[in-house]
């Protein structure tokens, strides 16, 4: 009974710092390359307005990757805080994947980081240029490493288990595992579409307040642009994620992300209420029909599988895995949608002048990290009771802790984390009202000493 | 000497890397307490706000070298140390965020200015506790910690190692404070300094002198080999620390900081022949916890191909910045307004 409340006060305090920590991420790996192209766009053609919006772009990018840094670091002490058990048995493999994204990612980031914030006045434009480019190379990388890891623990490969700890056999193998390649592409393009989504978002609330109007066309033709494009290849992406390998390798986690317990449903679930001790739905909302042509039978005969295949104690939870899947699919919808009203109004010249899509662009806003989050709740809630799957149970490898430690500490995360977010918030909404400064950028002063004469000539060069 | 040494090294060196420079920004933190003049606290702000996020990759460098090369070291010590090392981590995220906001954004210095101090006092703190509760022994059974919340205490010893590790990062701040800025803040810097080299010098003494009496570690100097690493790394932070004592308040500027690299450097070396051949003490050895050689090699050819890229672009990093805080220059940002780049630059 302790134990099993330790279980789960932990995989909350695991969801939650996750699921916190994954928010900036999804904004920050793509504004990183939004920046780059707004330098690069400065640099190639001189115009002042590609600064202002790189200048506007980097101050909501500076606090997002601090906070990004402080939740990463939460969540690597908590393997060994939490999961002392998975630490042990899984360190020879996950810990080395983590080892080679922090010497290869992380110190890239880190190391250019002050340089793209703070450089102003002390290195050259082209130094400038090449640091956000690498800072923006070091989150891509940082992406791949750590799907590596995740996929591993959703398709372990090349180990060997030897008295319960996985033993590198074949470290091709580890990092192609075989989920590796679609879930890293599917969450590649992910953050850009968050980034591209919040891109425009903002923009668009200039245009309904009428400001800065310079900016924010730029601003919506880049990121609505680059979303239209994106959108349609994510859904493809994921469409192949389930068949390539949910479906051959973790087969429950289909049935509960359709919410299915028969195997008899040829429909489509939109809506439903589970039980899972009882392993039914109390209420659903379903379309006849769609869920056999989803599954490629335009005759409506095919049925998706159900959890009543699956012995009891292997189920995943039916709620959320389901609404994990509906909230990102939902949100891909919705952005499709608007996305392609936006080509059109594009195609009729009409696109900066039509409010109403202005308004709902900007209650879009939040639409990627909501989808990013959908994914990964069902990704992550998909493969219990596994940890490692199939081979390392999540109960087996939690740290030998007493309840009221975690609960503590859960409550102090999340009151902090709360905090945090609400000044986020706040700071972003400050930083897109005061806008991108009209005046000759009013940045915060660093250069204390004389800036290097070479840095004068760039500046001069301006 | 096997892979299994190299890798207890390159912890080694994590280590010092992480308590040298994220030591010098969390103890920057807690001075701002003691600093009453808003303009120089500021400048003590932007010491740190350029610079805390890359000390911390050393922190999680650190984590994942241990994790990666000493699995069961990861899972028992981690756990044993739930307190102290979960009040670092929140006390981490909140003088993170409050620095980026007084950095980025200027307004309610004096609140978020307050947050980040207090948040790096509590940080130094736990990692002081943290590192106490770890070499006074863990309890173990199997591959589990079997000892209870606040076994980590060990009557006290860890509150002990918590103020040595805040006055340790505080001699570093001043030292490093006293190398970058100028006039009245030096003179300050220089102040606090003299008085902290002391206090350093008795916390070292108070911390060796008390582990043994109150953990399970027995400082038994055992072999010649033991005593041939001992007292060069005693000396060497006897000699580090009078040394910045003099230096405080003389030319040339860099004086006290390279007596705290002394202090560092002498400190490990102790650490390191107290410890060796064990990591988490009193039971565990470094052989014991260690991940098999094909881990551990795959992880020291990554490290050996990326270091001395970090190295160089983190050197040029410090490079760009290099220089003194200077107080004849504009402090930005106590008033909003358009104090442009072109103040510093013309
Ligand atoms: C998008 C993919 C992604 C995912 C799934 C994760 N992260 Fe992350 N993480 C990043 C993408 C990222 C990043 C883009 O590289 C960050 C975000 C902002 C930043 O500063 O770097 C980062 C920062 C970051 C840092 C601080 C890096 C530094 O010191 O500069 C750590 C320690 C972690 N992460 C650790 C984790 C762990 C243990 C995760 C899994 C449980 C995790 N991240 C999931
Ligand atoms: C209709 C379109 C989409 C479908 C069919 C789809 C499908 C899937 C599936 C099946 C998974 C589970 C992978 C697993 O279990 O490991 C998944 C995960 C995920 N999805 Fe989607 N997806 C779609 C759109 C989106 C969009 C628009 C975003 C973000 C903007 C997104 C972000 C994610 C993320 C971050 C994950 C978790 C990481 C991973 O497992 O790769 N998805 N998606
Ligand atoms: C940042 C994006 C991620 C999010 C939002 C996320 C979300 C979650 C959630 C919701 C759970 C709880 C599942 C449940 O108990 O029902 C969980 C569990 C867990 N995930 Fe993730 N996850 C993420 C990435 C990762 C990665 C990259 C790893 C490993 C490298 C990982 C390792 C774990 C572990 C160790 C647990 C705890 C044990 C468990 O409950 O299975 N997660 N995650």
């Amino acid at each position: 009974m302790n134990q099993q409340t330790l279980v789960e006060l932990s995989r909350w305090q695991w969801a939650i710092t996750a699921g916190f920590h994954i928010v900036f991420p999804s904004l920050t790996v793509g504004t990183s390359m939004f920046l780059v192209v707004c330098y690069a766009a400065f640099m190639r053609t001189g115009r002042e307005v590609y600064l202002r919006l790189f200048r506007l772009w980097r101050r909501i990018f500076a606090i997002g990757f601090g906070l990004g840094v402080v939740s990463g670091i939460v969540l690597t002490f908590e393997f060994g805080l939490n999961w002392g058990g998975f630490a042990h048995d899984a360190g020879p493999i996950l810990g080395v994947i983590i080892g080679m994204e922090v010497v290869t990612a992380f110190f890239l980031e880190a190391g250019f980081l002050g340089l793209l914030i703070y450089g102003d006045g002390r290195i050259s434009q082209r130094v400038m240029l090449f640091s956000a480019c690498m800072v923006s190379l070091g989150t891509l990388l940082s992406v791949t490493w750590i799907l590596a890891a995740n996929s591993w623990m959703q398709t372990p490969a090349g180990y060997s288990l030897v008295n319960g700890q996985f033993l590198p056999r074949d470290w091709v193998q580890v990092i192609l595992n075989p989920s590796f390649g679609w879930r890293t592409i599917h969450m590649l393009v992910g953050v850009l579409v968050s980034a591209a989504w919040f891109v425009t978002g903002i923009s668009a609330w200039y245009l309904v307040r009428s400001r800065h109007l310079d900016v924010a066309r730029r601003g919506l033709s880049i990121g609505l642009g680059a979303a239209a494009v994106l959108i349609p290849v994510q859904m493809y992406l994921g469409d192949s994620i389930a068949a390539g390998y949910i479906i051959p390798y973790q087969l429950p986690k289909l049935e509960a992300l359709e919410g299915d317990w028969t195997s008899t449903n040829t429909g489509y679930n939109l809506f439903l209420w589970p039980d899972q001790s009882a392993a039914k739905n109390d209420w659903v909302v379903t379309i006849p029909w769609l869920g056999s042509a989803i599954a490629k039978d335009w005759s409506g005969r095919t049925p998706a599988p159900g959890l009543l295949q699956t012995p009891p104690g292997l189920r995943p939870m039916v709620l959320p895995s389901f609404y994990g899947f509906r909230l990102m699919m939902y949100a891909a919808f919705a952005m499709f949608a608007t996305a392609m009203v936006g080509v059109i109004l594009r195609l009729r010249g009409r696109l900066h002048v039509t409010r109403w899509f202005h308004r709902w662009l900007l209650v879009l806003t939040p639409a990627g990290p909501l989808a990013i989050i959908g994914g990964w709740v069902l990704a992550e809630a998909g493969r219990q009771p596994w940890l490692v799957y199939g081979r390392l149970l999540t109960a087996d490898a939690v740290s030998p802790l007493s309840t009221w430690q975690v609960l503590t500490s859960l409550a102090l995360l999340i009151l902090v984390y709360a905090m945090l977010l609400g000044t986020y918030i706040w700071y972003v909404a400050r930083v897109v009202r005061q806008g991108p400064e009209d005046r000759p950028v009013p940045e915060p002063v660093r250069a204390r000493v004389a800036p290097t004469p070479r840095a004068l000539r760039a500046e001069k060069g301006n | 000497m096997n892979v299994s040494d190299v890798w207890m090294i390159f912890i080694g060196l994590a280590f010092a890397a992480y308590i040298v420079l994220d030591g010098y920004d969390l103890g920057i933190g807690v001075l701002t307490l003691l600093q009453r003049d808003d303009r120089r606290r500021r400048e003590m702000y932007e010491l740190v706000a350029r610079a805390w996020d890359g000390s911390e990759s050393w922190l999680v460098l650190l984590a994942v070298a241990v994790w990666g090369g000493l699995p069961l070291a990861y899972g028992l010590a981690l756990p044993s140390l739930y307190i102290p090392l979960t009040l670092m981590l929140v006390s981490l995220i909140w003088r993170g965020f409050s620095i980026e906001i007084i950095a980025q954004y200027r307004a309610w210095q004096r609140g978020w200015g307050l947050a980040f101090g207090l948040g790096s006092l509590v940080a130094a703190l736990a990692q002081g506790a943290a590192f106490g509760g770890l070499v006074a022994g863990v309890a173990v059974r199997g591959s589990s910690f079997a000892g209870g919340p606040f076994s980590f205490l060990h009557n006290g010893y860890a509150v002990l190692t918590g103020l040595g590790a805040v006055v340790l990062y505080l001699f570093a701040a001043s030292a490093w404070v006293y190398y970058k800025s100028g006039g009245e803040l030096q003179r300050w810097a220089a102040r606090r300094g003299r008085v902290l080299s002391l206090l350093l010098a008795a916390a070292t003494v108070a911390c060796w002198a008390l582990l043994q009496p109150s953990g399970t570690m027995t400082l038994d100097p055992g072999s010649a080999a033991r005593v041939a690493v001992w007292v060069p790394g005693a000396v060497m932070l006897a000699g580090g620390l009078a040394y910045a004592y003099r230096s405080f308040g003389r030319h040339p500027d860099a004086g006290p900081v390279e007596g705290a690299f002394a202090v560092y450097a002498g400190g490990l070396i102790l650490a390191l022949g107290l410890l060796y051949p064990y990591v988490v003490p009193p039971h565990v050895t470094v052989h014991a916890a260690a991940s098999p050689t094909g881990s551990l090699t795959f992880l020291l050819v990554g490290v050996g191909l990326s270091m001395p890229a970090i190295l160089a672009y983190n050197a040029y990093a410090y490079w760009a910045f290099r220089g003194k805080l200077s107080e004849n220059d504009e402090v930005d940002g106590l008033a909003p307004g358009p104090a442009g780049r072109e103040v510093a630059a013309g």
